[in-house]
């Protein structure tokens, strides 16, 4: 497996968000965790990232434990995060952006390649590389974060709610880009309240409710299951 | 305003020219304050005080022990930079926030104003060089030698570090932090690093700063308050974090000034760098 988190509790203040959370994304895998507004994805999520430290429990990338490296020293074991609602550098440039991905020193050294490889997925960022990231439109700015993730070459993508607040014939266009950029080769968690789309991409889903891990499985057998169908897509 | 009562024209060019060297006093002053409210969000009044101490460093090396300007100024710049190192641990460590820091970097002023009293009395100070009053003559014009240096300095800094913050990955960074420190760190930044670095740079500026007012302008312990409304004024004006808009805001409120000491009178000039900062907000452009 590539990212083994085992009995993860963590959460603000000391009240935690999520409790005894294990999951597991194996090279290659798309894995979405899907689950209701306030269920702990975020807190998973920014807790694998790094941003959110002070959890219990293990969390390892390729067999490193990450809980006791530095947060500015997560993204160089190979994860990359696309946070919820995007959060560009909005007084930047595109560009400027995407350097900020490359900020590390192993993916500075790649900066041209990983350029061209993200202006390739994402032409448009090409035609507005001199634009402030904060003037683009919901759905550049939600290309402008991936492509900064993907500069920083990692192993493992997370994506916090890459569909939130997008049109949905963008959204269509979204996880169109993250099946390609699963085709090269990345490992992807995914975390969305979309939930049909998110399961129709998934290769293993994990759903979590109040904090905790309530099923997992295969897609298809997860929405076979009728308090799922009923909860999720009100069937 | 009647024509009989307007200046000579060759009067109104030398005012703007003396309005255009000052603002570059006024730009190296605000260009420390601007970089650390705008990238570390650490408003730090002490930077007057320090600017000031600089400037009374750089006059009692130079009539106490002979040492020459530029000696002292290099001096003060390094030990400077230091300072500015370990003020930052200091606000890390105690966990300062914004508005705490412009009451803790105010109280640190007092302290330092005191100390200045304490060491070389109340009495104005000035620093009599032998090129201190020198000028070129254009024209019609006396273009004074040091205030020419400073306001090159100033331009030279200013761009120094606004090609820095565009251009590298560390200044790029810093900006990156300023807008979403959580973000940036998963991103690989390190935060704490690169922020002593710019405090120590901020510092150091304040020293540049101080070499230059010792050798203009006359000291007094006081000179302190009397920046503060001006090139906070500045600062706002060039935008919180631009190395270029504090120097541009500089020569503004400079010229301002000075056209108002030449067209209606000396006496108003101190109105002039609030009623520039008033009316630009009121409109505010997009750079505020």
């Amino acid at each position: 497996m590539l990212l083994e988190a085992r009995n993860l509790t963590n959460g603000y203040g000391g009240a935690p968000a999520i409790w005894d959370v294990s999951i597991d994304v194996g090279e290659g895998e798309i894995i979405s965790v899907i689950g209701p507004n306030g269920a702990g994805k975020s807190t998973l999520i920014n807790t694998i990232a790094g941003l959110l430290r002070g959890q219990t429990g293990s969390l390892r990338l390729g067999g490193t434990e990450l809980s006791t490296v530095p947060s500015h020293q997560i993204c160089n074991h190979g994860i990359a995060l696309v946070p919820e609602g995007r959060r560009l550098f909005t007084g930047m440039s595109v560009e400027e952006n995407l350097e900020i991905g490359c900020y590390r020193s192993a993916a500075r050294r790649n900066r041209d390649q990983s350029l061209e490889r993200v202006y390739g997925l994402f032409p448009v960022l090409r035609e507005r590389r001199q634009q402030l990231a904060g003037t683009l439109s919901g759905g550049q700015q939600q290309m402008v974060a991936i492509a900064r993730a993907l500069m920083t070459q990692p192993r493992l993508l997370l994506l916090d709610e890459p569909s939130l607040g997008l049109a949905p014939s963008i959204v269509g266009d979204m996880f169109r880009i993250i099946r390609t950029i699963q085709s090269e080769g990345m490992a992807i968690l995914l975390v969305e309240q979309n939930v049909l789309q998110a399961m129709e991409i998934a290769d293993r889903a994990y759903v979590l409710e109040e904090g905790r891990i309530v099923a997992s499985g295969l897609p298809r057998e997860l929405l076979a299951q009728s308090r799922i169908k009923e909860a999720y897509l009100g069937l | 305003m009647g024509g009989s009562a307007m200046p000579h024209l060759s009067l109104l060019e030398q005012a703007l020219l003396t309005g255009v060297l000052t603002g570059g006093l006024y730009g190296l002053l605000a260009l420390g304050l601007s970089l650390s409210w705008g990238l570390l969000r650490l408003v730090n009044l002490g930077h007057f005080a320090m600017a000031l101490l600089g400037a009374y460093l750089t006059w009692w090396l130079g009539t106490s022990y002979n040492v020459a300007p530029w000696w002292a100024g290099l001096l003060v710049v390094f030990v400077f930079f230091f300072y500015g190192v370990g003020l930052h641990w200091v606000f890390m460590r105690f966990r300062v926030t914004e508005m705490a820091s412009m009451l803790i970097t105010f109280a640190f002023a007092v302290i330092v104003e005191s100390t200045i009293q304490t060491i070389w009395t109340a009495d104005f100070r000035r620093y009599e060089t032998a090129w201190g009053s020198q000028s070129w003559v254009v024209g019609s014009l006396y273009v004074p030698k040091l205030n020419t240096i400073a306001f090159v300095v100033a331009g030279a800094l200013a761009a120094a570090t606004w090609a820095w913050l565009r251009y590298t990955y560390a200044g790029r960074a810093l900006r990156a932090c300023a807008e979403d420190p959580p973000i940036a760190t998963a991103f690989g930044i390190n935060h704490r690093g690169l922020s002593f670095l710019l405090s120590g740079l901020c510092a150091a500026f304040a020293g540049v700063a101080g070499v230059f007012i010792a050798l203009i302008a006359t000291l007094a312990p006081s000179e302190i308050w009397s920046w503060i409304g001006v090139v906070f004024a500045v600062v706002i004006i060039g935008g919180l974090g631009n190395p270029l808009g504090a120097l541009a805001g500089g020569v503004l409120i400079g010229v301002c000034e000075a056209m108002t000491m030449a067209i209606v009178n000396p006496s108003w000039a101190p109105l002039v760098s609030f009623s520039v900062l008033i009316a630009l907000l009121l409109f505010r452009p997009r750079w505020i």
